[in-house]
């Protein structure tokens, strides 16, 4: 998923995806660690949309 | 000729009939179409439409006097959640009265407010059962909320608390959950509201993708005439919007025909802001478990790894020492093997020192000698090249920094030199230097 196109919605299903993976023990040792660096992007990525102020999105939707 | 009557007479008469005649008070309905206060007293007007037409076909004025309307009003507005306003239905103890310069008039002298609240609950029903046969009453209600729920588009009156407080209430939350809010201004009670409500909704539709939920809420908590939120075309609209509509116009009755059709619905602005900020806290907390979860697997996942390599690894010494012991035996064969060689060679040395050893002394002896005449022969060689002794012969060695004088070009001008000799040494400076074949003045 590139940056510019992720919504935090298909952040969400991603990281659903990742944990359904995870869980029912479908990883492989190689991908272990790009894995867990994908999940820690996703999960600050949905953090941030939920808890920091989108300079952006605050000049269009509040003036 | 008879004699004219006076129009006061004709009134009066007329009067007089209405009071032998309308002895009784009447309990009538009829619909509001005009209320107005005046000096503690309520003056209204009441009509009666054709069913079909809906146009008029009775109308009468009423009073109620102030007297009576110090205790009515309350009672009405406690038990409908409104106040008395046009276009209600009002079931109304009246007596009738004729008054010779204000005309025909009714005194109001008990309201059934029950009826009123009946027929309010009809007519919702009646626009929720057009909703339902037009299809779309349950429409707003299926949208499903976005997962992000922070763009919000708030239809509210401008000049009531309601928004601020809304807005004050949103951004104060605990876990920094941040919103995006934009008012669109909106009359919130009387004949303005569907009108203006409507229109809000049509500006916000203009940007619907910009929006994730419309948050429609009416502040303050005084009794307020909400009959225009009971309309079905802005039934309609909100029932129809693309995005969920919340309500918290903060009635305390019961549900506007709008609370019904829209996605979800509040009491108050607070509680929509509530609604908001836990609808986000969730999220945000389901993004924490998914990191936990994952973070947790992994750890897991890497634990389970490193437990097999340590069980190969503690299988690798049992493997090991069979092995070993086999290189041990046969280490053991082979130092064995070198003791017996070591000891049976020892044994023969022995032998041999032993014998040696008897012929020792003589042996001794005879070399002893011989060594002494080799020393004295070296000693003397040794004497004919003593540096002594070639400086007695009248030679010398000159130093110079310490180091032995072999060059003239090892000097320079003004060096100090010394010369040893046989008996002592000389210290000079020196003056001149001359180069086989080249002088050299410095």
């Amino acid at each position: 998923m590139k940056k510019d196109e992720m919504t935090y919605e298909n952040a969400m299903k991603r990281l659903e995806e990742i944990v359904d993976k995870v869980e029912n023990g479908q990883m492989d040792i190689d991908s272990l660690s790009a894995t867990l660096k994908e999940a820690q992007e996703l999960v600050a990525f949905c953090r941030d949309k939920l808890t920091k102020v989108d300079a952006e999105i605050k000049k269009i939707l509040e003036n | 000729m008879t004699k004219a009557l006076t129009l006061l007479e004709l009134n009066d008469m007329v009067s007089a009939v209405f009071e032998q005649s309308f002895t009784h008070a009447y309990w009538v309905s009829a619909e509001v179409s005009e209320v107005r206060e005046s000096r503690g007293h309520c003056y209204m007007e009441f009509v009666q439409k054709d069913e079909f037409s809906n146009s008029l076909v009775a109308k009468a004025r009423a009073t109620v006097w102030k007297s009576k309307w110090m205790i009515l009003r309350p009672y009405f507005e406690n038990t409908t959640g409104q106040p008395l306003a046009a276009g209600m239905m009002l079931l109304v103890k009246v007596k009738l009265l004729f008054h010779p310069l204000y005309g025909y008039s009714l005194n109001v002298e008990d309201i059934d407010p029950t009826f009123t609240l009946g027929d309010i609950a009809k007519r919702r029903k009646e626009i929720i059962r057009k909703l339902k046969e037009e299809g779309i009453d349950q429409m707003n209600k299926g949208l499903e909320l976005p997962r992000l729920l922070q763009r919000v588009a708030v239809i509210s009156s401008d000049t009531a608390a309601g928004y601020g407080d809304f807005c004050n209430q949103l951004n104060a939350n605990e876990k920094g959950l941040v919103f995006y809010t934009r008012l669109f201004p909106a009359v919130m009670q009387g004949d303005g509201v569907e009108a203006s409500v409507i229109a809000a909704l049509d500006a916000i539709m203009d940007d619907a993708l910009e929006w994730d939920v419309v948050v429609i809420i009416r502040g303050g908590g005084s009794v307020s005439d909400l009959s225009g939120f009971d309309t079905l075309a802005l039934a309609e609209h909100v029932a129809q919007f693309p995005l969920p509509v919340v309500t918290g116009i903060g009635h305390e009755r019961d549900d506007t025909v709008i609370d019904m059709v829209a996605h979800t619905r509040v009491k108050t602005p607070t509680a929509a802001a509530e609604l908001l900020i836990h609808h986000q806290e969730a999220e945000l907390t389901l993004v924490e478990s998914i990191s936990e979860r994952i973070t947790g697997c992994v750890g897991l996942r890497l634990a389970e790894e490193i437990n097999r390599l340590n069980m190969i690894v503690g299988r690798m010494p049992s493997i090991y020492s069979l092995f070993h012991q086999r290189q041990l035996n046969r280490l053991v064969q082979i130092t064995n093997l070198i003791h017996r060689g070591i000891n049976s060679r020892l044994q023969t040395d022995k032998n041999k020192i032993e014998l040696l050893a008897a012929r020792f002394p003589l042996q001794v002896n005879a070399l002893m000698q011989a060594e002494q005449h080799r020393l004295k022969l070296i000693s003397l060689r040794l004497k004919a090249v003593d540096p002594v002794n070639v400086l007695r012969r009248g030679y010398s060695i000159t130093q110079v920094g310490g180091k032995l004088l072999r060059n003239v070009s090892q000097l320079k001008k003004g060096d100090e030199i010394v010369t040893i000799l046989a008996d002592g040494k000389v210290v000079s400076s020196v003056t001149e230097l001359e180069q086989n074949n080249k002088k050299q003045e410095i």
